[in-house]
């Protein structure tokens, strides 16, 4: 019993625990003497456990403040050196934690439909689909899938003439939603054989209907999508707030299947028991059986994904990426701190000695260096909190996720417990080396101790890690800026720089009849010319990169039908157009207000379309006849732009021929407005979106935004993720240099009377400033070897992740390996600019 | 705390001397854990109401592993001016009130 209650004795803090704890046990022995009968026990216990679930919090709280009150004193006196160290703990949690809550709602929080670890999104390859029957008996038959479904997405308008709303749609095979386990708020989903009927989302039923329950049975009608460009739907169901699967669909559209149409994406739920390995190899084999002769292109290959990881995409190995670069960022700063705070525990020989010999215990003494670590963490943290909310609020505008329920948020359990853990680990990180050199405290060492070797070598490996994770970083940024920095200067055939890109879609407004469309145009272009700063404005019904869709069809040149019936795109263009976006016209011009008026029969041809029949310097004047039958005479030639992206026109030379025609009857596809702005687009995104929307109050406007912003989206690594990385690269190695400044500034002063001896034997400032930089850069040589062996083996790695990261050359690992030590060397010479000023003579007799 | 210092003020005593004599006080209503005990017995030495004492009131009773502890002068201040808060709130409270049938 004695024994049971000594233990609960150890709940108590230390300083108490030593000070009461024997009269503490003999008092329990009293009692226990005092206490007669089993019942009279019982009770005894239950007081003494509620007195001792009373007290311990109570002492600990005592404690605890005192140690804080003394921590907080401490830091007071050294305000930088504490100030810094909070500030890098804290964004080392706060980027921990904001890129955490984005890789959490990507890939660990599961999607809101059921059982979503079945769910497979079917990449390349579209099942049978000619006609519901086809497409039915396909999936009903399928073996590794338990069921599929179909969905066409795209923008239309929907509303009446005067009030056009753009909405994102979604046509869909009629067990869309039973697949995806999603059940409406009211009303139906579709049934087999459903035509013209629409389900609505959440959100557009609360705006557009205010929530009724009458909205069942109304009708609504959808402009611009084809074949019906004027369709008539029926709502007869509302899903759920927070359902708006595919992108931020507003409404779902009963099926209408046609021959050959390749615009549908399938998903599917894969066979209970089947594994994903076994799924997609079934798959491959259905795929290859359906379409025996199809030719794969390497980048187009079919895949079958899990539909969380094709929903994460582009952004998951971004921020994989990046959260691997967050944890460094954690380990460099922990390591930094651990050497900051064991360089001052040394500091604190003298303080902590004086304390163990009136009779502070070694627990004491570790006891108040682990809380000045956990004060520390529990303040960083708050400021990490800070930055992790403000870095989460970036992200979800930078990058937003595919569905809401995936949103970017802290507030989540699982980050919040991520985030707590991660301070509380990180203050054991760097203090349980200081706590353990306090262990180590000789209490009459004190005065005139050299400092202790196994500490002196601790503090050395902290630095050479530092320098090895601070390479392996800077490495990593490097090659994703590279990468990323090659991709800008493709030649895209045209120039993003300086572009303001604006959407309108006329289909259904009173500008959307045939006669009206061209004049709309005329107006817009008018006022955008003439607002301040732009230089010049066009507009196209396509743009590059960003367009999902196309034109196109087999034409013939001169006469002389395409080779195989290879296909053209047609891409309808205003006057101006390569002016303004930057394309380069190699022979020839292009077209005039005048052409796009009258609608004459004239075309601008791409390279690879007039190298197909000659050198494309003689291409103009000959006449193509488009897939819609139309005869046309070349006026221009035009350096190919890349509609692919990517390096598919490095790599796979299939740079598709392109026909530009004047677009006469513009505003019914992805109608883009372009201006050519001086100075930053940014400012003058509102200025466009005002004139574009004044011409028309009832045509919607929409993604008013620059080139870049588009081009942005369209990559698979936004700007955002490369400044990002740039950003901890830059802060690591500024980490990495105050670890090393601070271990060398240390050690001057601990030699301070060894280098007046010497300086008074005749030694010059210089000789002993150059041995310090020599030992500080054996350190920082053993970490940058260290450092360029991780970054080498984790280049695969990296390649798999970001496309375009490519391998280092010698070349590159050494310009980083001396640019590393150089700076180093010149941070130790700096925290040796001491030695300069030393007074020899005041150094001797201080000592 | 002042009921220690109550207790303290009729002699020195050690920890379960002053249990026992608080018990008795308060006809057995308060009965201090020891963690209770030794925390208020901490606070009041870290005021300097009470001290530790170096005598042994008596040498048969003594037991090497108990301390004692007596009130310092400052702590019978204390006590006083504490009495004093007291009764004033139960004047103020009598007056209020009237006077409780059954002290």
């Amino acid at each position: 019993m004695l024994s049971f209650y000594r233990f609960l004795l150890r709940l108590y803090p230390t300083a108490f625990r030593e000070e009461y704890a024997k009269e503490m046990e003999q008092q329990f022995r009293d009692e226990v003497a005092g206490a007669q009968g089993g019942l009279a026990l019982v009770w005894l216990w239950m007081r003494l456990l509620f007195d001792i679930a009373a007290s311990v919090p109570a002492q600990l709280a005592i404690e605890v403040r005192s140690d804080c009150q003394h921590s907080l004193r401490l830091w007071a006196q050294r305000p930088w050196h504490t100030g810094f160290a909070v500030v890098a703990l804290g964004v080392a949690i706060g980027a921990n934690t904001g890129v955490f809550s984005v890789v959490n709602a990507l890939l660990l929080r599961s999607l809101p439909f059921r059982d979503p670890e079945h769910l497979a999104a079917m990449t390349f390859f579209i099942p049978p689909h000619d006609s519901a029957t086809e497409f039915d008996s396909w999936r009903q038959h399928s073996g590794y899938l338990q069921d599929a479904a179909l969905f066409e997405d795209g923008d239309v308008n929907i509303g009446n003439p005067q009030h056009m709303l753009r909405a994102h749609i979604a046509m869909t095979s009629w067990n869309f939603f039973s697949l995806l386990g999603s059940k409406p708020v009211i009303g139906r989903t579709f049934a087999p054989n459903d035509h013209s009927v629409a389900v609505i989302s959440y959100g557009m039923w609360q705006e557009l209907y205010a929530g009724n329950d009458q909205v069942l049975g109304k009708t609504l009608h959808l402009y611009g999508l084809q074949p019906h460009p004027d369709d008539l739907l029926t709502i007869v169901g509302v899903m759920p707030a927070g359902f708006n699967y595919p992108a931020n669909t507003l409404l779902w559209k009963a099926p209408e299947y046609s021959h050959g149409n390749n615009g549908w994406t399938a998903i599917g739920r894969v066979r209970p028991g089947l594994t994903w390995p076994q799924a997609r190899a079934a798959f491959i084999a259905d795929v290859h059986r359906l379409q025996p002769d199809r030719k794969f292109r390497a980048d187009l290959l079919p895949r079958m994904t899990p539909l969380q990881d094709e929903l994460a995409g582009r952004i998951k190995y971004a921020s994989l990426l990046l959260m691997a670069g967050v944890v460094l960022i954690l380990l460099i700063a922990c390591a930094n701190l651990a050497n900051l705070t064991l360089a001052r525990t040394a500091d604190r020989h003298h303080e902590l000695s004086i304390r163990s010999a009136v009779g502070a215990s070694r627990a004491r003494l570790v006891q108040q260096v682990l809380t000045e670590c956990l004060l520390l963490a529990v303040i960083s943290a708050a400021l990490g909190l800070v930055i992790a909310i403000w870095a989460t609020s970036l992200a979800s505008k930078v990058q937003p996720a595919a569905l809401p329920s995936q949103a970017y948020t802290i507030l989540d359990g699982r980050v919040l417990v991520f985030m707590v853990g991660l301070s509380m680990v990180s203050a054991v990180l760097f203090g349980i080396l200081p706590a353990l050199s306090v262990g180590r405290l000789h209490m009459f060492a004190a005065r005139g101790s050299p400092e202790l070797r196994s500490s002196r070598i601790a503090r050395d490996a902290l630095v050479a890690a530092q320098i090895t994770l601070t390479i392996v970083l800077l490495t990593a940024s490097v090659s994703v800026v590279r990468a990323l920095s090659h991709e800008l200067h493709i030649d895209r055939g045209f120039k993003s720089e300086g572009l303001v890109t604006a959407g309108v879609a006329l289909d259904g407004t009173v500008r959307g009849k045939s006669g009206q469309r061209l004049q709309y145009f005329d107006e817009v272009l008018d006022r955008l010319r003439h607002l301040p700063g732009v230089r010049n404005a066009s507009a196209s019904e396509f743009l590059p990169l960003v367009s999902g869709k196309f034109l196109g069809g087999p034409y013939a040149f001169d006469g002389h039908p395409s080779p195989r019936g290879t296909a053209t795109d047609v891409l309808p263009v205003m006057a101006d157009y390569f002016a303004t976006t930057g394309g380069h016209i190699l022979y020839g011009r292009e077209f005039s207000d005048a052409e796009v008026r009258s609608d004459a029969k004239v075309v601008i041809v791409n390279e690879t379309f007039a190298r197909s029949w000659l050198p494309p310097g003689d291409a103009v004047g000959h006449m193509v006849t488009g897939p819609e039958g139309t005869v046309r005479r070349i006026i221009g030639v035009v350096r190919n732009l890349d509609f692919m992206g990517k390096y598919i026109s490095e790599v796979f030379d299939v740079d598709p021929p392109e026909t530009f025609i004047p677009a006469h009857n513009p505003g019914g596809f992805d109608s883009t407005f372009v201006a050519k702005v001086e100075g930053r687009p940014e400012d003058h995104v509102a200025a466009v979106r005002t004139a574009v929307e004044s011409v028309d109050r009832g045509v919607p406007v929409y993604q008013v935004e620059t080139m870049q912003q588009r081009l942005d989206r369209a990559f698979t690594r936004p700007r955002f993720y490369r400044t990002a990385l740039v950003f901890f690269a830059s802060f690591a190695l500024l980490l990495a240099l105050i670890g090393i400044y601070a271990v060398v500034s240390y050690a001057v002063t601990q030699r301070r009377h060894e280098m007046g001896v010497r300086l008074a034997l005749g030694t010059t400032p210089m000789h002993l400033r150059t041995k310090f930089v020599r030992q500080g850069l054996g350190t920082v040589v053993l970490g940058t070897v260290a450092g360029i062996a991780c970054a080498a083996s984790a280049e695969k790695l990296l390649g798999s992740l970001i496309e375009g990261a490519r391998a280092f050359d010698v070349g590159t690992y050494a310009l980083i390996s001396i640019s590393i030590c150089f700076v180093a060397a010149s941070s130790i010479w700096v925290a040796t600019r001491r030695i300069a000023r030393m007074d020899v003579l005041e150094v001797l007799r201080s000592d | 705390m002042f009921h220690i210092l109550l207790s303290l003020g009729e002699g020195e005593r050690h920890g379960y001397a002053l249990k026992r004599e608080i018990a008795k006080r308060t006809n057995g209503n308060l009965k201090l854990g020891p963690g209770v005990l030794y925390g208020s017995i901490n606070k009041l030495l870290e005021l300097g109401l009470i001290e530790e004492s170096d005598e042994r009131p008596d040498p048969h009773l003594d037991d090497e592993r108990r301390r004692y502890y007596r009130i310092t002068p400052f702590g019978r201040k204390a006590a006083r001016a504490e009495a004093a808060r007291m009764r004033e709130l139960a004047d103020i409270a009598a007056v209020t009130f009237g006077k409780a049938r059954h002290a």
